[in-house]
């Protein structure tokens, strides 16, 4: 199925970089670096010229915090947007909410993804981005209430209800209009899981591909790399990259990201190994 | 009318090896051009295995069809290359004879002075395909020139595209 995100479309074997954009002065990564907006705006420079598809741009840590209201969050993200968009036509610009009254004035100013993190949380969101023409990134989250950590959760099957909870939200997004080719499922590593979880879930992430839905990650320098190789933030690269090959080779099609050229040297190569993306230039022994 | 063309036998050609980029894509270019010139009838092809696929590849990406060989053939799709030795980095390494040997076959091949062919047995040490360019005298005659259309050694195997008509 062709994937179309807001007012760009991609082919069934392509995959792409979503490359994080905070509009956060507290972000677990960057702590901030990208808080102001001219810093922001050359992080997005940076990821194009790097390659990125995707720029998911968020106003609020995932991480629990100061409460940021709707406006605060509408201020940090919707002039931002639409700065972005004029900018850069042909990028795709998601933003990362689970607020509807953001995802509507982001859509309104032209995102293309709305990236809800949260599971819906607000059940308009859904509302906000069909009438916006949006897609949806449906995550998986075991109900949590936004801005939480995880705490002595536990599941059955965590790749079971993780399937269960994407599909039935992504129902719920198509129910309300957002085209079925606009709507993406996540598993949400570190989201409502511990370690162990975001461990099987990325062993056995070739279950949630083959729902049909397109499956994004977000591994990217997370805790369950840090706690499973006993690293700091900052030194996860290389765990992140090993997580990144084995989603890749499962069949993820978007990858939301820090580090846009490792990454998609990792995934160009996997692909190639699954035999899903020829090489880039073969003549080796073939001359 | 009779119409010859001769090609390489560069597997790079092949769809099965395509890769993103196009490592060969003024060769490919000028390969389908002389096939082409073969017309859309069928075509006998002179070459060794690796080259019959070629060959095929080819037929099949400009419209024509391979035939056995039979007494009315007069459109022919010959395999065959040049030695593989021409620089450090070809595959069978550099060898100070390769260059006056291909010399000495182009000379052969453009002119088709059958008696002026440099020694085969020489060549296939030099890693030159020459299976299908061996039978050439069966079907060019003798002194009819050739069109160059591609002449070059990209990765230190020398290349040609040559058409002849008689």
């Amino acid at each position: 199925m062709t994937l179309r995100l807001g007012r760009h479309t991609f082919t069934d074997d392509a995959t792409l970089m979503m490359a994080i954009v905070n509009r956060t002065p507290d972000s677990f990564y960057d702590q901030g670096a990208t808080w102001a907006e001219d810093r922001a705006l050359e992080r997005v420079a940076l990821v194009v010229a790097q390659g990125a598809e995707i720029v998911d741009i968020g106003g609020i840590k995932a991480a629990p915090g100061v409460e940021i209201s709707a406006a605060e969050e509408m201020s940090r993200v919707v002039d931002f947007v639409a700065r972005v968009r004029a900018a850069y036509p042909s990028l795709v610009i998601s933003v990362d909410t689970w607020r509807a009254s953001v995802a509507a004035a982001v859509c309104a100013v032209g995102a293309d993804v709305i990236n809800d993190a949260w599971g819906g949380a607000d059940p308009e969101l859904v509302d906000a981005a069909a009438e916006g023409g949006a897609a949806v990134i449906c995550t998986h989250t075991g109900g949590v209430t936004p801005r939480t950590r995880p705490y002595r959760i536990e599941y059955d099957d965590v790749v079971a209800a993780a399937i269960a909870d994407t599909v039935a939200y992504a129902e719920r997004a198509v129910a309300a209009g957002v085209p079925r080719e606009s709507v993406v499922i996540d598993p949400a590593h570190d989201f409502g899981k511990n370690t162990f979880h975001s461990l099987e879930i990325t062993r056995r992430l070739d279950e949630m591909v083959d729902t049909g839905y397109p499956v994004l990650v977000s591994l990217s320098n997370k805790d369950f790399v840090g706690e499973t190789l006993d690293l700091p933030v900052g030194e996860r690269l290389v765990g992140t990259l090993a997580a990144t090959a084995v989603c890749a080779l499962a069949g993820a099609r978007i990858y939301r990201v820090h580090e846009v050229v490792e990454t998609r040297q990792v995934v160009d190569m996997v692909s190639s190994i699954a035999g899903r993306r020829p090489p880039r230039r073969a003549i080796r022994g073939l001359q | 009318m009779t119409r010859v063309v001769l090609v390489p036998g560069v597997l790079a050609l092949l769809p099965e090896y395509a890769g993103l980029e196009d490592p060969v894509a003024e060769l490919r270019a000028a390969c389908l051009d002389a096939v082409a010139w073969l017309g859309s009838g069928p075509v006998e092809i002179l070459a060794d295995p690796q080259g019959e696929r070629v060959a095929r590849a080819l037929l099949s990406a400009s419209g024509g069809f391979e035939t056995g060989l039979r007494p009315s053939s007069t459109t022919y799709l010959v395999v065959g290359n040049g030695t593989a030795c021409r620089t450090e980095k070809a595959p069978g390494h550099l060898d100070e004879r390769a260059a006056a040997y291909d010399d000495a076959l182009r000379a052969a091949l453009t002119s088709s002075r059958h008696a002026n062919w440099p020694d085969i047995e020489l060549g296939k040490g030099l890693l030159a395909s020459l299976d299908g360019i061996a039978r050439l005298p069966e079907v060019v005659p003798e002194g009819t020139p050739a069109q160059v259309d591609y002449d070059d050694d990209p990765y230190g195997v020398q290349y040609w595209v040559l058409r002849w008509q008689a």
